[in-house]
């Protein structure tokens, strides 16, 4: 039989980022799977080496922005580490807010897309709605919809009052609400069922040799959550469970992600009721640190932000390494397709929650030195000229 | 094909018309942090129901009369970008979303960048901010519609 | 405090980080050895350093048994960065070494999959210069 070779993307309706899989198939099946990327690089490693740390913190930010406050939280806190700061106690809890109403719009956003993907087109503009009343939150608190941009070296930038706080708990009371109605969706429908189970299955055995991460991991049965086994900002004080699921499909994917959601509404409740006293916004910036190294690392919504500061003195960084869950969970699972009819290959990568512009901060692909020569419908469609 | 130069200038201004009353829109990612990017997307849907004023998702730049350009444009999107906006048929839009493909953002001087969005294509509006609330996303495409209207519609 | 694993010693720089030295002949070994911690392979950092003419490697995994980032340094000459490579071992690491390989100028031994252009834009590519390098000039 012939194998044809499919390119999905960069621009796909399916897709709402620029990233190209390229799939060959023969028949309805899938043959194999190759991530094209490249669409999205901005260089940004480089030109965190030519700013300051200040500036820095606004540029990690910048790295994507669905989850900011999470990079500027893994920038900051190494930072911090390396100027021998530490945040005040009120400071970690509103940081510590953000980030959960982060994972919660988070995962509220791919819940969507899995659903617009699958063709539950109701589906997806229900939870886009309710999505706004997280997206409000995140500007009572922020200040801004979306770039939160709350941290600052020693602190935050905005503090919490007794009126928002009493707003704030009010509206996750009915996020909550939302949220287990979308859960029973998901568990009980049957189309989304057909759709999702036993499709892209990754097991746990396998899981930890293909370096996958976050929510991707847990669905195959290993609890890995750096914020029980490696907590920072306020993690260490405030109970929460890791969820996790042994199926390791892409519906267990979409549990997980709704059952952490779940966890980070309680989580923020918890915050803004046992908010600390105190100062939480620093009266000076601190702007050189001592030469070493850190190691920082945050549970983004998407699994394992690691940034490796290096520093050898002076008003810059001398080396920011920023390694996105993305990265790995895109890059390593491209053999998870094989076998899978063709119009699964969007439901498996959407069940990843992609975060292209996280992972391609430092990617660029050469589109011209492939070598093969591909049969695309959509070359044969469009014959260019030299 | 229809080749004449009267008859495609009568389509255009057909088209202005038609545009006028649905603009369907195609959103371009060219390098955007996802700021931008979940902000077209959140002011496309129920809540800020863009759908009164006749605004709808395109998927493919073949459907589309406006393209909204978000991000930093890298020198490989550069090359997309341009090959999109010829593809899409004529009378085609392009509003510039957010501070990076306005001016390049927090991003100008980094080496893989090409330059501005309006620097490969005619810009018609610019959309400033960090990201622009779905609100200033409508507010764009409104004052676009506006100026469609002043010189082809009624 | 210290993790023994096989013949490597991996000392605790600070809290959950443990740091073992290798040379490049050994990393193979010591990378078998961390696996067998129900480890992930987590980053690869590669550090230029062009006064001592070294560029450092820091293989970062997790473990998930001991809770800690089990870190391998190897330091190799910048003029010539040759280092084994272990996508065979843990096939998560391909992405860390194509970008390290591409970025950065490190040839990783047996991994067929490296090439220029995977990273780099065309133009950066062409000059044959390597953009996280210090005197990259980019």
């Amino acid at each position: 039989m012939v194998i044809v070779e499919i390119p999905i993307g960069p621009q796909h309706p399916a897709l709402h980022e620029p990233i190209m899989l390229k799939v060959r198939t023969e028949g309805e099946e899938v043959v194999e799977v190759s991530v094209n990327t490249g669409y999205n690089h901005r260089g940004i490693e480089k030109l965190l080496e030519k700013n300051s740390w200040v500036r820095g913190m606004y540029i990690s930010g910048r790295v994507c922005g669905i989850c900011n406050a999470v990079h500027m939280q893994t920038y900051v806190q190494g930072v911090e580490k390396l100027m021998g700061v530490e945040p005040p106690p009120r400071a970690n809890y509103i940081r510590t807010l953000v980030m959960e109403l982060e994972r919660i719009h988070s995962h509220m956003l791919v819940a969507a897309v899995m659903a617009e993907i699958i063709g539950f087109d109701t589906l997806f503009m229900l939870l886009m709605r309710d999505r706004e009343r997280v997206m409000y939150l995140k500007e009572l608190v922020t200040g801004n919809r979306v770039h939160a941009d709350i941290h600052m070296l020693g602190g935050v930038k905005r503090d919490l009052d007794e009126v928002r706080r009493d707003r704030i708990l009010s509206e996750l009371k009915i996020v909550e609400e939302r949220i287990k109605y979308y859960m029973k969706v998901f568990e009980e429908d049957y189309t989304i069922m057909k759709r999702l189970s036993e499709v892209g299955v990754i097991r746990k055995s396998e899981a930890l040799r293909l370096s996958i991460v976050g929510p991707t991991l847990r669905a195959s049965g290993i609890k890995s959550d750096v914020r029980s086994d490696d907590p920072y900002a306020a993690y260490s004080e405030i109970p929460f469970n890791v969820v996790s699921r042994d199926e390791g499909d892409s519906w267990a994917r979409m549990m997980v992600r709704f059952g952490e959601a779940l966890e980070s509404v309680s989580i923020a409740r918890y915050t803004v009721e046992k908010l600390p006293q105190g100062p939480a916004i620093p009266k000076t910036i601190p702007r050189a640190t001592k030469p070493g190294e850190v190691i920082s690392r945050v549970e983004a919504p998407r699994g394992e932000l690691l940034y490796h500061i290096v520093s050898v003195g002076g008003a810059n960084p001398y080396r920011v390494k920023i390694r996105t869950p993305s990265f790995l969970n895109i890059l390593n699972t491209e053999k998870v397709y094989i076998g899978h009819r063709l119009a699964d290959v969007p439901v498996i990568f959407a069940s990843y929650d992609p975060c292209i512009s996280c992972t391609e901060r430092v990617m660029v692909i050469d589109e011209k030195s492939g070598k093969k020569t591909y049969v695309s419908m959509r070359d044969l469609a469009r014959v260019r000229v030299g | 094909m229809l080749k004449l130069p009267g008859i495609l200038s009568t389509l255009g201004l057909e088209g202005m018309k038609a545009i006028r009353y649905s603009p369907w829109v195609m959103h371009f990612n060219a390098g955007a942090c996802n700021g931008c990017d979940i902000e077209v997307l959140a002011a496309l849907t129920p809540f800020f129901d863009p759908e009164r004023l006749g605004v709808k998702l395109a998927p493919n730049p073949r459907h589309a009369d406006i393209i909204i350009v978000t991000g930093a444009l890298n020198k490989k999107a550069a090359e997309r970008l341009r090959r999109l906006y010829d593809q899409t048929p004529s009378p085609k839009f392009v509003i510039a979303c957010g501070a990076c493909a306005i001016s390049g953002g927090v991003f100008s001087g980094s080496y893989p960048l090409f330059s501005r969005a309006d620097s490969v294509v005619p810009v018609d509006v610019y959309v400033p901010g960090c990201p622009p609330r779905p609100e200033a996303v409508i507010y764009g495409i409104k004052k676009l519609l506006d100026r469609v209207g002043e010189h082809g519609g009624d | 405090m210290e993790i023994n694993i096989g013949k490597f010693i991996f000392k605790e720089i600070s809290p959950r980080r443990y740091v073992a030295l290798v040379t490049p002949s050994e990393l193979r070994e010591a990378v078998e050895a961390v696996m067998m911690e129900e480890s992930y392979f987590s980053s690869l950092t590669a550090i230029d350093f062009p006064k001592e003419g070294k560029i450092e490697l820091n293989y970062i995994f997790w473990s998930v048994k001991h809770r800690a980032a089990l870190i391998l340094k190897v330091t190799v000459d910048r003029s010539n960065a040759v280092v084994p490579t272990i996508i065979d071992i843990v096939p998560g690491a391909l992405g860390g070494e194509l970008e390290a390989y591409d970025l950065m100028g490190v040839i990783f031994e047996g991994n067929n999959k490296l090439r220029r252009g995977f990273l780099a834009s065309e133009d950066v590519v062409e000059k044959g210069i390597y953009p996280l390098r210090k005197d990259s000039g980019v």
